[in-house]
């Protein structure tokens, strides 16, 4: 069962102007997901109220006229000005430098493994003077953390997404393309009612179907078995195409006459002979989940407060008067488009390496 | 051909019934009394709620309830709104209309640009026109539509002094002198609400329909037929024109079903974002209030949209297609 | 395609950097510990009160908006705000409060008199006042509005019903003649006067209606504006769903101004219906509406182009209505004995020390800095300064002190007792429960926020969530009262009788424990007893004393803990002669002067 059925698609695939650059962003992304809690200077909900909306920290090197090597922030402070416009403050007297592999707030890397030491930080007593890399929310919540704890919602569910979509329709298209006639008919008519309610609409209905009242961890695994209801069937449909045409092969034929269970040559010949189009179908299907786990929680259906994902994220974002003033709320934006054109670009790569016809 | 068409819709509402029973399934099992409201206000009588949960039959079993949801839906009642304190089927009508609108106007824009677009892409393979179309493709498509519509709102906000920005709204559907207005004004006025949102849906499908029409092109001008006619000495736009290009368009209109679904999905989210009053923002206000009869119908009717836009698609191939005509 | 992505991201850091520059220390900062400091209301209030308007001219209208769709036109069966802030359009009492004193003014009725034991009131009524249709109005429609309406127990619901029942009993009401009517009370009734506001219906277009059965469902908002009659300074002139609400003069309208010119000087006022708040506050500043009621994050962006566009904006003190925390203080068991609140949990939110204490952990200043940027009041009593004369601004207050509440419930026996970071009850339970606000509001959802961590702060574990607003009034006001702690608002009043229903611990919203056979505590009984007395107590100094005891038990027992007052900011178009500023009245009490300039 090789990805690549042989190493001209292989060097295809690498060799795609598009698929490196892809490849590095998802790594660095996924890789600072995975390492979240330790690259963020704070945690996800710890907020400081005297530095809301706090624009990103600057970095100085100049202290009273005297450079330092080592680069430093000083802490802000807000008030606001005759038109009720924030005016924020540098307090110059105290120059608190920034390093690496600092001391910070107690957390768990997954949740198990204690760590208080966090990739980059300042050195003060008790977080009192706070670097904000990207600025502060309403609540004072560095923006930088808040999103690299939101990757963990908004990076994982397109994976879980699609493996339950792959389950749904490896089984579904599989059983349909074998044995065609009555049972075929009934499982595709069946999948194409969830492709009959455009995406959203059939979303937001499930999502009816459950209390406003979920936990956090409720609500994610609800999202991710909303998301895969609704892409399953048009996976089905073409694993079922497959299935069908690779059913009349010789081999298949073979198989059957040596007395192989229908079970068997399901799982083991056919189904593996549409993996290089699951694979590619997979990629370009977690973007569209990713999207629509952000949908959700911008409107407030999906991942709660205090809890991050970018799509809550962005949430803080839909007034204007905001944007004008806190541009940097914006920023969570950027993220769900790089890693959605970052999947497209693999995805394509992928197809183009393993499409027999191009 | 007629026949198989005629068969595919009518087995569409079955399917789409089937889709609701689901759906009605899920949202019954959901714990929660929908006649709370009523039944704990001490100004409306234990009589008052008694007839509405005997009207809708709440005391019964599921099918039950479900086989009266059904047959009042095939007779064209899809209940009462609980939240609204009207009927369904006239909340959602008034709505209806307006998401149709926005995916109208949008597939349109979208086909007629993103299909010269991929043709001139095909046929300037690898020019700097091509690759910066690409570029543009690969960044309309993954650009979150709900993101590109916080930019643009807020740009038209930021530049609201410039000359041409000034006119464009954001958010709502009419302005608030529309009554005043003539009937060139109503239309104009109503056209100027709908440029955000048109544009926003648009460049999210534009991008994707562009690549494929240029990927098809692609592979019809490199069929056999093609160098044949240019050996015969055709002119060139007649090769591309006359005949690749009617080759390349069947399949985008069998995508059209599948663009069609997404671009209702896409407008039903931004119209909650820039508040255009369509079955979107209305069903996001049903989900709220858990009001459950609104939901249903919400979900039918982008259901029932879907299927005519279906529905629309495959005439449209039959038309293009003579060789689907023949089957 | 990369590069495009790299080059975005680094525009926009420098975007965010130059953008940075703002924050120059050269700007001033005004001193932002108390938003009252920059205006001198008591100045704002004199003016307002030596205003007198000027001779305008008619024509024109006023573009205003909302956010959602009247639910009906009827003020007799409405419940909410939108609907009867339409229908004082078309329908008047015989008395209206003072825009700018609040007093009690004649309207319809331009005199009355009491008699001594305060229990027979006679209105003479003004001559000359029609209906729009041209019938006179006369006393036999106040009769029948009471009569008829009000006290008819077969409309439902009747919102109207409860203030008009003093003690469970009915005001006698009967037409003498048809320009004078008299009322004979139970007993004193001290708001009775502020009562009479209460819209008048014509009897001659209802009581065929009534007598049918299908008032209730009279009035909706299918009804053709033609048909509705009113005495009012403006009329129903059409109503198209979710777009506007439009209100067309009343040609027939009784009042004049010194010159003997008839009033309104507007033609309409229309009433645009705007769900989303970013086209609302464009719109306003396009000139496409001419009156907006802002919010704080807006006041910057609106005050800097004051200078240069065309409409000015006023800040009008704190906003009425409240916001505040209460605690499931439910002592009633179900059917099968199961007591509602289980009793370690009771054992908490009943003890007043408790509650003192969170009331020390809540961050007002900065729910005011965050929430609404600056503009905005601590709340520290149940009415608000904008309520005028029965306010009381010597309330106890709680200063934000995290060190004083930890104490007081460290003396209360609450502290950490297994080292898991939560702090337990003195029996060892752990200090765990639930926090619900409604969802669908901006500014309460994130003062919640900001109780929340407060009250983390404080080592509570705390499960907050935001439910649908109807889903948590009926959770409320009803058993099983399945709730812990609940961030709720209610709309504020001139008349502290009027909140009987809050405040009398037999009341149905009596939030914290409502319908109380007998009250639960000795504080409860003495506030029952203050509204008791209170509302026969005809001499008004002594009616002050009665209610300022009554918002002095509130702070110090605190069922309620009260938290911030949005400023009322309200910006118009500078088109617009004789407006008149008030705190208690904003900008339109007086609509029927205000006319085009």
């Amino acid at each position: 069962m090789k990805l690549f059925k042989n190493n001209r698609a292989a060097t295809k695939f690498f060799r795609h102007p598009l698929v490196w650059p892809g490849l590095i962003v998802l790594a660095i992304l996924y890789l600072i997901m995975f390492f979240a809690e330790f690259i963020a200077p704070y945690d996800f909900d710890n907020g400081n109220r005297e530095n809301s909306y706090q624009p990103p920290s600057r970095i100085h090197f100049i202290h009273d006229g005297r450079f330092s090597l080592r680069p430093f922030v000083y802490p802000y402070s807000f008030g606001f000005n005759d038109f009720f416009e924030r005016v924020y403050v540098e307090d110059r007297t105290k120059p608190t430098p920034l390093s690496f592999f600092v001391k910070g707030d107690k957390v768990k890397l997954w949740g198990i493994i204690p760590i208080s030491r966090h990739l980059f930080g300042t050195k003060s007593e008790k977080n009192s003077v706070r670097f904000y890399l990207l600025g502060a929310d309403a609540v004072g919540r560095d923006l930088f953390s808040r999103i690299l704890y939101g990757s963990r919602v908004s990076l994982t569910i397109g994976f879980l997404g699609v493996a339950i979509t792959a389950i749904l329709g490896f089984l579904a298209g599989g059983i349909s393309g074998f044995y065609g006639g009555k049972t075929d008919w009934l499982i595709m008519r069946f999948a194409e009612c969830f492709m009959l309610v455009p995406s959203f609409f059939l979303m937001l209905a499930l999502r009816s179907a459950f209390p406003m009242k979920l936990s956090s961890t409720q609500v994610y695994l609800l999202i991710v078995v909303i998301l895969s209801l609704i892409g399953w069937a048009g996976f089905a449909r073409v694993i079922r195409g497959m299935a069908l045409s690779i059913s009349k092969r010789d081999f298949v034929t073979a198989a059957r006459a040596l007395g192989a269970s229908d079970f068997r040559i399901i799982f083991q010949h056919i189904l593996p002979q549409t993996l290089s189009y699951a694979i590619v179908s997979m990629t370009l299907t977690i973007p569209g989940y990713i999207l629509g786990e952000s949908a959700l929680s911008l409107i407030g259906l999906g991942i709660q407060d205090p809890q991050a994902s970018w799509g809550n994220l962005l949430s803080a974002a839909m007034n204007v008067s905001d944007i004008q003033y806190h541009p940097w709320i914006l920023i969570p934006g950027l993220f769900i488009f790089l890693v959605v054109m970052a999947f497209n670009f693999v995805g394509d790569g992928l197809r183009d390496a393993l499409d027999p016809n191009r | 051909m007629r026949d198989e068409l005629i068969r595919r819709a009518l087995v569409s509402i079955p399917q789409l019934l089937l889709m609701s029973f689901i759906t009605f399934l899920f949202i019954d099992l959901a714990p929660g009394d929908i006649l709370a409201k009523y039944r704990f206000d001490p100004r409306i009588s234990t009589e008052t709620v008694k007839q509405i949960e005997e009207k809708y039959h709440f005391d019964k079993p599921v099918l039950v309830q479900y086989g009266h949801w059904l047959w009042r839906t095939i007779n064209l009642d899809l209940g009462y709104s609980f939240s609204r304190e009207a009927e369904v089927t006239g909340v959602i009508a008034e709505r209806l209309f307006n998401t149709f609108l926005l995916s109208f106007f949008s597939i349109i824009f979208t086909w007629l640009i993103a299909i010269p677009l991929g043709i001139y892409a095909a046929v300037k393979q690898y020019s700097w026109g091509d690759r910066i179309l690409s570029a543009i493709s690969y960044f309309g498509m993954s650009l979150p539509s709900f993101f590109l519509a916080l930019l643009l709102m807020f740009l038209v906000y930021a530049g609201r002094d410039l000359p041409f920005v000034s006119s464009i709204p954001i958010g709502g559907m009419i302005s608030p002198g529309y009554e005043n207005m003539s009937t060139s004004g109503k239309i104009l006025d109503r056209a100027a609400h709908m440029v955000l949102p048109v544009i926003i849906l648009t460049i999210g499908a534009l991008a994707g329909l562009q690549r494929i029409s240029r990927g098809n092109m692609l592979e019809e001008l490199r069929k056999q037929y093609i160098v044949t006619a240019r050996a015969k000495g055709l002119p060139e736009h007649k090769v591309v024109y006359g005949h690749a290009l009617r080759n390349a368009i069947n399949p985008l209109i069998t995508l059209f079903g599948f663009e069609f679904s997404s671009l209702l999905s896409g407008a039903a989210l931004l119209e909650i974002i820039v508040n255009w009053p369509g079955l979107g923002s209305l069903m996001l206000a049903a989900v709220r209030a858990q009001d459950t009869f609104l939901v249903m119908g919400s979900m039918l009717m982008g259901g029932v949209m879907l299927i005519i836009g279906n529905l629309i698609s495959d005439i449209l191939l039959v038309i293009a297609d003579p060789r689907v005509r023949k089957a | 395609m990369r590069i495009i992505s790299v080059a975005l991201m680094v525009i926009v850091q420098i975007a965010i950097f130059s953008g940075c520059q703002k924050g120059a220390p050269e700007n001033r900062i005004q001193k932002e510990t108390d938003a009252v400091s920059g205006i001198n209301y008591a100045a704002l209030q004199e003016k307002a009160a030596a205003f007198v308007p000027s001779i305008g001219k008619s024509g024109g209208e006023i573009v205003l908006s909302t956010f959602s769709d009247p639910k009906s036109f009827n003020p007799i069966t409405s419940t909410e705000n939108t609907t009867t802030e339409f229908t004082s359009y078309i329908f008047e009492g015989l008395v209206k409060a003072n825009g700018v004193t609040l007093l009690p003014e004649p309207n319809m009725a331009d005199t009355w008199s009491v008699s001594n034991d305060g229990l027979v009131w006679n209105f003479h009524l003004r001559p000359g006042v029609k209906w729009s249709d041209g019938v006179p109005f006369s006393a036999y429609d106040v009769e029948f509005t009471f009569n008829d309406l009000i006290y008819n127990p077969a409309i439902k619901p009747n919102s109207s019903r409860d203030i008009f029942l003093v003690d469970g009993k009915k005001i006698d009401v009967k037409a003498i003649d048809s320009s004078n009517v008299r009322f004979t009370l139970p007993f004193p009734y001290a708001p009775f006067l502020r009562t009479m506001s209460q819209e008048i219906l014509p009897r001659h277009k209802y009581s065929k209606i009534v007598k049918s059965g299908k008032f209730t469902t009279t009035l909706g908002i299918q009804t053709d504006p033609a048909t509705i009659v009113g005495t009012g300074p403006f009329l129903l002139d059409s109503y198209v769903s979710s777009q506007k609400v439009v209100f067309k003069r009343n040609p027939l309208y009784w009042k004049t101004d010194s010159a003997g010119n008839k009033l309104p000087y507007l033609d309409r006022v229309v009433y645009t219906i705007v769900a989303d708040q970013n086209a609302e506050l464009l719109q306003f500043k396009r000139g496409e509406v001419d009156y907006l009621m802002a919010k704080g994050e807006d006041f910057p962006g609106l005050k800097k182009d004051e200078q240069t566009s065309t409409y000015t904006v006023y800040r009008l003190g704190p906003a009425t209505g409240s916001n505040f925390l209460f605690f499931n203080m439910n002592t009633g068991r179900d059917q099968s004995g199961k007591p509602y609140v289980d009793n370690v949990k009771l054992s908490w939110f009943t003890n007043t020390n408790f509650r003192k204490a969170i009331a020390h952990a809540l961050d007002k200043q900065n729910m005011i800095r965050i929430v609404m940027n600056g503009l905005g009041y601590p709340q520290w009593s149940p009415m608000t300064p904008s309520e005028g004369f029965f306010y009381n601004d010597k309330t106890t207050q709680y200063s934000y002190d995290m060190q004083k509440a930890k104490e007081i419930l460290a003396n209360e026996g609450f502290s950490d007792k297994n080292g898991d970071g939560i702090i337990d009850d003195k029996d060892g339970n752990t200090v765990e429960f639930s926090f619900v606000t409604n969802s669908g509001n901006n500014v309460r959802g994130k003062i919640a926020e900001i109780i929340r961590k407060d009250l983390e702060a404080l080592g509570m574990k705390i499960h907050y969530q935001q439910l649908e607003f109807n889903s948590l009034v009926q959770k409320i006001d009803n058993p099983p009262y399945e709730w812990d702690a609940i961030l709720m608002g209610l709309t504020g009043g001139v008349e502290p009788h009027f909140g009987k229903n809050v405040w009398h611990s037999s009341g149905g919203l009596h939030m914290w424990f409502p319908r109380q056979q007998n009250p639960a505590t000795d504080w409860e009984r003495k506030i029952d007893s203050l509204f008791d007395t209170g509302v026969k107590e005809v001499d008004t100094e002594k009616r002050k004393i009665i209610y300022d005891q009554w918002q002095q038990i509130v702070s110090d027992q605190l069922p309620m803990i009260y938290t911030v007052l949005p400023e009322r900011i309200l910006c118009i178009s500078n088109k617009f002669g004789n407006l008149n500023p008030s705190l208690n009245g904003g900008l339109l009490h007086n609509l029927e002067y205000i006319y085009i300039k």
